[in-house]
């Protein structure tokens, strides 16, 4: 069964770009990055899937549940961190995991006291008195204090010390592996890496790609660099159409090889190579690669 | 209701009740002391001014008819400008709240992510503003019996009329507050909302006053809230003004229930 299911979903706000014709699917107990510049649509995405904004069109489902009707039924097994958290500045963390224990109908003491340990926070303190790494450290307890189904994480590590990111980033994968679904928008593309089965990555309100890592790099193409033994014959030479040239400088090509690496090698043999290098695509390069040819397109 | 948001709002909202309380209360005791005991010298002093007369008949809701009696000047505790203003005031802090305050501090995502419908969030954060506005009166009231306590037996007024006095004003700040968290419903800043109630709230006041001596005003007066307010009738005549009642009851449950489908149905999020 698929945790989130987004499918042609739109929301616009008048003039003002939204999201336009969002198709996703993540499925249940997996670690799946929403990336994305700012104002690409990540943040209108997840308050159109947790029911504060209503589409214009298409739907959302979460757990199964239709996101706008049955935000009440979703949200008892969602656990949210917004992007830009705000909390009352007359709470503490005990106060909040008092309220937000009865307003759920189940003591949050326990499993909140044992992640302050974990994170290192005072729960005595008040949010006015917190720094913003304390705030965002309160923002995930809560989040995960009742042991959601589905974990919705808008930068959650945003703020926090790296010794803390990496805590958090092993708490997801645990919970991740104990069939728990982790969603979360992060401009981090190295953390998203090294934490995430799958990602999507959105920009100008519209899903560019989405997959496992794995799959967009084999779409994305490995990264090639070549340099040539003469800048002059360089110039004179035409590439073939599996190899696409980002950058000419001099003597050198970067591009990435969208083909076959035989065909390349024959295409190769002959032509006065200095030097070669063929690499994968992190997920840097492949998230430049998308923007890159996106805006080149537009 | 959600126990839950009950204990936020109630956390939220107990200091400035408390302020309100106190201030309200002192302000009774003091009016419902010093306005019978004072009686004579202030009536001989506003009988030699008419705009005074005109101010306490727009006041009081009825026609004085140039008889200012010991009823009008318990009436006037219940209605003085400071008592009305407190009233007013805690009303409009209370009842826009959510969603306009929590949308202005940033705070509406982390509310509407717990488990709770709107209309369950909306209906807590009534009761609580409603409760907290009936902790204010209740203030109020013991500020005015107090007072009373202190003038001589045969003098003090009758505690079943102030409580229908008091019943009155309890459906005004209701109907205040209604209206209040309508406009909140509709909006993103609490500042703007607070300033379109407190303008309304004026907007009656002045309506009412200019009623008495102006035809145009008079021909409109029934728009203003404080037409349907009228202590004298009660602290003169022990009557229950079942119509007033009715309106600003209706006026209030009509604004709540409009409020209510505002914010089950719009768009919520921090801005």
């Amino acid at each position: 069964m698929s945790a989130i299911v987004l499918s042609s979903l739109s929301r616009s706000y008048g003039a003002r770009r939204g999201i336009e014709d969002v198709d996703l699917e993540v499925p249940e107990g997996s670690l799946f990055g929403f990336l994305g510049p700012n104002g690409a649509g990540k943040t209108t995405t997840i308050r159109v899937m947790l029911g504060f904004l209503r589409p214009s069109r298409g739907s959302a489902r979460l757990l199964g549940l239709d996101a706008w009707r049955e935000t009440r039924r979703i949200k008892a097994e969602v656990g949210y961190l917004p992007g830009d958290l705000r909390l009352y500045p007359w709470l503490n963390g005990r106060d909040a995991l008092r309220i937000f224990g009865a307003v759920r109908g189940r003591d949050l003491g326990p499993r909140g006291a044992e992640l302050a340990e974990a994170l290192d926070l005072d729960l005595g303190v008040k949010t006015r008195s917190m720094s913003r790494g304390m705030r965002q450290k309160l923002g995930i307890i809560l989040a995960l204090a009742h042991d959601p189904r589905l974990l919705i994480l808008d930068e959650p590590t945003s703020g926090l010390d790296p010794l803390v990111q990496e805590q958090l980033r092993d708490r997801l994968r645990r919970l991740a592996s104990s069939g728990r679904t982790v969603f979360f928008s992060s401009h981090a593309l190295g953390e998203v890496e090294s934490l995430c089965d799958r990602v999507a990555m959105v920009r100008a309100g519209r899903i560019v790609a989405a997959g496992t890592l794995e799959e967009l790099r084999r779409r994305t193409g490995s990264e090639v660099t070549i340099r040539w033994r003469e800048p002059g014959l360089a110039s004179g030479l035409e590439p073939p159409p599996f190899l696409r040239i980002e950058r000419r400088d001099g003597a050198t090509w970067r591009g990435s090889l969208e083909g076959p690496v035989e065909s390349f090698i024959a295409w190769l043999s002959g032509r006065p190579v200095a030097d070669l290098t063929i690499t994968r695509p992190d997920l840097e390069a492949v998230f430049r690669r998308y923007y890159e040819g996106e805006r080149a397109g537009a | 209701m959600n126990r839950g948001l009950l204990q936020k709002a109630f956390r939220e909202l107990w200091p400035a009740t408390a302020l309100f309380g106190i201030v309200i209360g002192l302000v009774e005791g003091v009016l419902a002391y010093v306005l019978p005991t004072f009686q004579e010298q202030l009536a001989a002093g506003w009988a030699q001014l008419r705009f005074a007369q005109t101010l306490i008949r727009a006041m009081v809701g009825t026609d004085t008819a140039g008889a200012l009696g010991r009823e009008m000047f318990f009436a006037i505790a219940w209605v003085h400008p400071v008592v009305v203003a407190l009233t007013w005031a805690h009303a409009i802090v209370g009842a826009t709240r959510v969603p306009a305050g929590e949308v202005d501090r940033g705070t509406m995502d982390v509310l509407l992510a717990l488990p709770v419908s709107r209309w369950e969030l909306f209906l807590s954060e009534t009761a609580a503003w409603a409760g907290s506005g009936l902790a204010v009166l209740a203030f109020a009231w013991a500020g005015n019996l107090a007072g009373g306590l202190a003038l001589p037996a045969g003098v003090r007024p009758d505690p079943s009329r102030v409580a229908i006095a008091l019943v009155n004003l309890l459906f005004l700040y209701l109907a205040v507050g209604g209206i209040a968290s309508l406009i909140s419903c509709l909006s993103d800043r609490r500042g703007k909302a607070m300033a379109a109630v407190f303008v309304l709230v004026l907007a009656s006041f002045l309506l009412n006053y200019l009623a008495q001596f102006w035809e145009p005003a008079r021909r409109i007066r029934h728009l203003s809230l404080l037409t349907y307010h009228r202590p004298l009738l009660a602290l003169r005549d022990g009557v229950w003004p079942i119509l007033d009642l009715a309106v600003l009851g209706s006026l209030a449950a009509a604004s709540w229930i409009a409020g209510g489908i505002v914010f089950a149905r719009r768009d919520l999020s921090t801005v």
